[in-house]
């Protein structure tokens, strides 16, 4: 589903990532862990190309995101994405929010779209909020819009960016349990995030980043019970005595 | 002492009238003009094409280093010339209206494009990111995400300056355009009443201008309400 194959990008002479390979099949879902400023949230961000890079390959379902001729556009209408800080449209509904892709993007009918919308936000458990704005909803709240939001344009999969990294610690646990009944459904995803429990729980690999590079990329029971490098090993150390 | 004698002020009121109907007309179509051709520039200026980026940066330094009188006077001069030139006109056809309301918009339109800049500016890029992400195009973003949030930020500025275009408005005395502020001069010359019309006209721009700035407070503080939420 997801091929990053020997990708690097600088920053002028700012190396941010440097020869990261990793693969994502269908229905995995993979998380993405490291220190800050490790390159992981840039990562994440190449792959439905926000972030550009200089060399290496990204494709996505059989499309290559780096190629010029590539609609992005096209490709990140069916990758759905969720931000750290939920990046809702604060002057428009919840309803508007969940809608203005479907009929803007894929050519919806209002009525479709609407309809679609209210389901997803029932599924996240908001249907009371529809005719509310961001504004007026919690952290937490506005987290599980904006993945219903990403789910309504129906992506293949998945990209969450440090998606509980910005709420207060009593609202973690409602995204989170989205996130893992979305998993369990089978979604393809991949996942920048501190959330161990997480991981723990529906990951099918952990990729570990350290100063842009792919330093482990094995599974969530080799992760857990005996990472490989020492980096790895200091990092869990210090992220589960917390 | 001095004595005041306002009674060549309720005979004029028809003509002042016109007058007011010229200074509004003016605002009317260099705000909207402004806010239109400003945006365009703000994009521009905002744009990674560099010549777009360098011909607004250049469009709007030079309107805004040289004064309005004197763009004024250059259109009053040159632009009703060329004009007749080019639609062959009759030579005794007035333009200086026309000329006006263009050289009022092409200077409000580098103030406007500065006030919709930082507007854009405000508003954080994550919802750029956010926009695209769910297939939107650039453009898309603008109109839909970026520009609606900007303007909703930038209301209170862009209807202050429309204010202050207001009252610029009475500059076209150079061009001898009966605006509000000419038809006064002309009426307080006429009958040797030149205090009193001119204190009338100060008063009217006054009670105008106050009351909108009012409601613009008032308006900024209902968006600050909003926004706090």
């Amino acid at each position: 589903m997801i091929s990053i194959e020997n990708v690097s990008k600088h920053y002028g002479s700012f190396q941010v990532l440097t020869d990261c390979t990793a693969q994502v099949k269908k229905g995995e879902v993979i998380v993405v862990c490291g220190p800050s400023g490790s390159g992981k949230s840039t990562l994440i961000k190449c792959v439905n190309g926000l972030e550009p890079f200089q060399a290496g390959s990204i494709t996505v379902n059989g499309v290559s995101v780096g190629d010029p001729k590539t609609n992005l556009s096209k490709l990140r209408s069916h990758v759905g994405m969720v931000f750290q800080h939920f990046e809702l449209f604060p002057h428009m509904s919840i309803t508007d929010n969940l809608a203005i892709a479907q009929v803007k993007v894929l050519g919806r009918s209002r009525e479709q779209a609407m309809d679609k919308g209210l389901k997803l936000l029932d599924r996240v458990g908001l249907k009371a909020h529809a005719g509310k704005f961001p504004g007026q909803l919690s952290g937490g709240q506005q987290q599980r819009v904006a993945i219903a939001r990403a789910l309504a344009m129906d992506p293949i999969c998945m990209l969450f960016d440090e998606p509980t990294s910005a709420l207060d610690p009593e609202m973690i646990n409602e995204v989170l349990d989205v996130m893992v009944e979305l998993a369990r459904e089978g979604m393809t995803m991949m996942c920048v995030t501190h959330e161990m429990g997480f991981a723990r729980k529906v990951a099918n690999r952990v990729i570990f980043m350290d100063q842009g590079r792919i330093v482990e990329d094995d599974s969530k029971d080799a992760f857990f019970g005996s990472p490989r490098s020492e980096r790895a090993r200091q990092f869990l150390a210090r992220i589960l005595s917390h | 002492m001095y004595e005041f004698d306002w009674s060549s002020i309720p005979g004029a009121l028809p003509f002042l009238w016109e007058g007011m109907k010229v200074s509004l007309e003016i605002t009317l179509t260099a705000v909207v003009f402004g806010i239109v051709w400003g945006t365009a520039l703000a994009m521009m200026r905002l744009s990674s094409v560099k010549p777009l980026a360098f011909f607004a940066a250049s469009y709007v330094n030079l309107f805004r280093a040289i004064p309005l009188v004197m763009v004024l006077l250059w259109f009053f001069l040159i632009v009703p010339q060329l004009l007749k030139s080019f639609l062959s006109l009759d030579p005794n056809t007035d333009v200086r209206l026309t000329s006006a309301m263009v050289g009022f918009a092409l200077f409000e339109s580098a103030y406007y494009s500065e006030i919709i800049r930082a507007g854009i500016q405000s508003v954080p890029k994550g919802q750029v990111a956010a926009a695209s992400a769910l297939g939107m195009s650039y453009a898309q973003a603008m109109r839909l995400v970026v520009l609606p949030q900007a303007f909703r930020n930038m209301v209170p500025l862009l209807l202050t300056q429309a204010i202050v275009l207001f009252q610029d408005t009475s500059l076209v005395y150079v061009s001898a355009l009966a605006d509000f502020f000419g038809a006064a001069y002309k009426v307080g010359d006429r009958d040797g009443r030149l205090v009193e019309l001119l204190l009338f006209a100060g008063a009217v721009y006054f009670a105008i201008c106050f009351a909108a700035s009012q409601l613009v407070r008032r308006y900024q503080k209902k968006l600050n309400a909003h926004v706090a939420h």
